[in-house]
């Protein structure tokens, strides 16, 4: 109720100040969207980068948006997207300059402060990274805070109910490789 | 695990996943000490998979500055799109200045070529047909034998060649 109440106050300030209105939008919304990009991309360089792009790309695009209470699941779509898209032009250049190498890089992890749970979290990536691409989706998705079954759903077009059961399987499998 | 245990994997991790575990599975495991035993290791995998779950996204915040960022972003973003009017009108402004100066230079061109007086024509058309007073030195009587001597292969006599009814 009190985002509805909000965002119908940014859509009345909004003509006069348009910058005014996306400060509203980010604060709502920042905490979240970074969430999916990182869960994407793992790194919170990068994860920020899509995030802000993300923001940009909504508040230009915001007049073709009638409902501005559809600000939310718009936005998780356009970084879900961007992140995705960041990760597959990172995977491409990464194969080729790297292809003469046999060792992988390590990747850098963000929050973990345990030594040992760092190497556990970097595994856990890679063998997310491992799942077929509608069970990763569903999980990275599924991780992020404030996003249930149906916000989910709504990101990747599929029903709440078939998100449950890939992430359900998404768990089983990674549950089955982290021996 | 046995082999003969192998068709319990599933129910197993079904088991850890869902915390619930089936009448069959229940059985077996009372007579299994093997799959009790892989029954609590996966258990504590899933303890460990959820504790680091969570650090893939939710542990992460954006940086403090990061609504400010954004903010810089969308207004250069609206003042480069405010800009570009001007630069449309500049490039309208400075080929309407070329249009004018063309066609003010052709006006002026064919206003000069049409005030050109009667006698400044005459002596250019003299001009033209002037002929340097040392070109009759060059003429020699050799140039005329020259000009009407037959080429080679050609006669001096103008002979109608006979045909053969004329014989």
């Amino acid at each position: 109720m009190i985002g509805v109440c909000v965002s119908a106050q940014i859509a009345r300030t909004e003509p006069h100040n348009p910058e005014a209105g996306l400060g509203e939008r980010i604060a709502e919304n920042q905490r979240r969207v970074f969430q999916i990009a990182y869960s994407v991309l793992g790194n919170s360089a990068d994860a920020e980068d899509a995030a802000q792009e993300a923001f940009l790309r909504a508040y230009q695009k915001f007049a073709s948006l009638r409902e501005a209470e559809k600000f939310r699941p718009w936005v998780n779509r356009i970084v879900f997207r961007l992140a995705l898209n960041r990760q597959r032009d990172y995977r491409r250049r990464l194969a080729r300059d790297t292809a003469w190498q046999v060792t992988e890089t390590p990747v850098m992890v963000d929050g973990a402060k345990d030594a040992e749970q760092l190497v556990m979290l970097d595994r856990l990536r890679r063998e997310i990274e491992r799942l077929p691409e509608k069970l990763r989706s569903v999980l990275q998705l599924s991780l992020v805070e404030e996003m249930d079954a149906s916000d989910v759903g709504a990101v990747l077009g599929i029903p709440a109910g078939t998100v449950r059961s890939r992430l359900h399987t998404a768990r089983k499998l990674l549950l089955e490789v982290m021996k | 695990m046995k082999n003969a245990c192998e068709i319990w994997k599933d129910q197993l991790l079904e088991a850890a996943l869902t915390g619930s575990l089936t009448a069959g599975l229940e059985e077996h495991l009372r007579t299994c000490t093997i799959c009790s035993e892989e029954l609590g290791n996966i258990r504590a995998r899933k303890a460990r998979l959820d504790t680091l779950l969570p650090f893939v996204a939710q542990r992460s915040e954006p940086s403090a500055n990061f609504r400010a960022q954004v903010l810089a972003a969308a207004r250069a973003a609206r003042e480069g799109k405010r800009a570009r009017p001007w630069r449309v009108w500049r490039l309208a402004g400075a080929t309407a200045v070329v249009v004018v100066v063309l066609m003010m230079g052709l006006t002026l061109q064919r206003r000069t070529a049409r005030m050109i007086p009667e006698n400044e024509l005459a002596a250019a058309q003299k001009l033209t047909e002037w002929r340097a007073p040392s070109d009759g030195l060059l003429v020699t009587p050799g140039q005329e034998i020259l000009r009407t001597m037959p080429r080679l292969g050609e006669s001096y006599l103008d002979v109608p060649v006979k045909t053969d009814e004329e014989e």
